[in-house]
């Protein structure tokens, strides 16, 4: 590939903590441990975000998951520094939408 | 393949991409493969307050397949070069 | 007139390729509406438009008389790509005499 076109893989995030936000609207975070040319993901000691407007975010664990490409929207790169001083019950939040593919 | 090489020149220039679930994301444009994935640096939610989901994300991957506009910058969009390329494609097909 | 291999239209994107650097009309999924100068596309309908404005519908429904209120909510962007999975029709320019 040409030179301008750096690596669009997901590689220097692997064993890193990543966000994932899927095409449902939930956000997942987790260790990356692998992934492939379709986006699918596997996340270890993951746990769910769960965003209200009324409680702030309440965190549900889910283990390892493997979670299919087809299904995510967008992947980050979590900064330790700014989520360690993130307070997440402080965060008051409607879900995120899911992506509208269609209508 | 035109979108894909007009991407590419566009690596280093900073882009709003709107996604299918409305959220908007301004970053510099690190990199965009075939399927018009893209990876963005030092993004900003352009709507803080209302999606305060990616606070702590600086750099992120956004799959092709969710994105519905690229706001483009004005100096990175040369009107000649993209009806030439656009044409050169049109007859390829 | 114009040569063969530009004037003439076999299929519906040549149609597309005649409004090139045309304003034209997007109808795109999601309720939303695009008008703008076409500069790029290819074969999925991905676009670059010039001097766009997006107009989004959309209905709430009040809550006491439950009636249908309709809002449209108009944006002007200078450069949008737009990517085609989203768009329901293209519109050309009118061409009157």
């Amino acid at each position: 590939m040409a030179s301008a076109n750096k690596d669009t893989g997901l590689e220097y995030l692997v064993n890193q903590l990543i966000s994932v936000i899927t095409n449902d609207g939930r956000n997942i975070v987790g260790m990356l441990k692998g992934y492939d040319q379709a986006t699918n993901l596997i996340i270890d000691e993951s746990h769910e975000r769960v965003y209200s407007t009324t409680t702030g975010v309440e965190q549900h664990v889910l283990g390892l998951y493997i979670i299919r490409g087809d299904n995510i929207a967008v992947v980050g790169e979590l900064d330790d520094e700014m989520e360690s001083t993130l307070d997440l019950t402080a965060i008051k939040a409607h879900p995120l939408k899911p992506i509208q593919h269609g209508a | 393949m035109l979108f894909f090489s007009y991407f590419k020149e566009l690596v280093g220039k900073e882009v709003t991409v709107e996604l299918k679930n409305d959220l908007a994301i301004t970053g510099v444009l690190h990199s965009v493969d075939q399927y018009l994935n893209i990876k963005l640096e030092n993004i900003k939610v352009v709507d803080e307050i209302k999606y305060p989901h990616m606070m702590s994300v600086k750099n992120c991957f956004i799959r092709g397949s969710v994105v519905r506009y690229v706001q483009l910058p004005v100096d990175g969009v040369d009107v000649e070069i993209l009806h030439d390329a656009t044409r050169r494609e049109a007859r390829g097909n | 007139m114009a040569s063969e291999e530009d004037g003439a239209v076999k299929e519906p994107l040549d149609l597309i390729r005649l409004s090139l650097d045309e304003r034209i009309y997007v109808k795109l999924r999601a309720d939303r509406e695009l008008r703008g100068k076409l500069h790029a596309y290819d074969q999925h309908l991905n676009m670059i438009l010039g001097e766009v404005e997006e107009v989004v519908t959309t209905t709430e429904i009040d809550d006491e008389t439950y009636e249908e209120i309709v809002k449209t909510t108009k944006r002007q962007v200078p450069y949008l790509f737009v990517r085609g999975d989203g768009v329901i029709l293209v519109s050309p320019p009118l061409r009157s005499a």
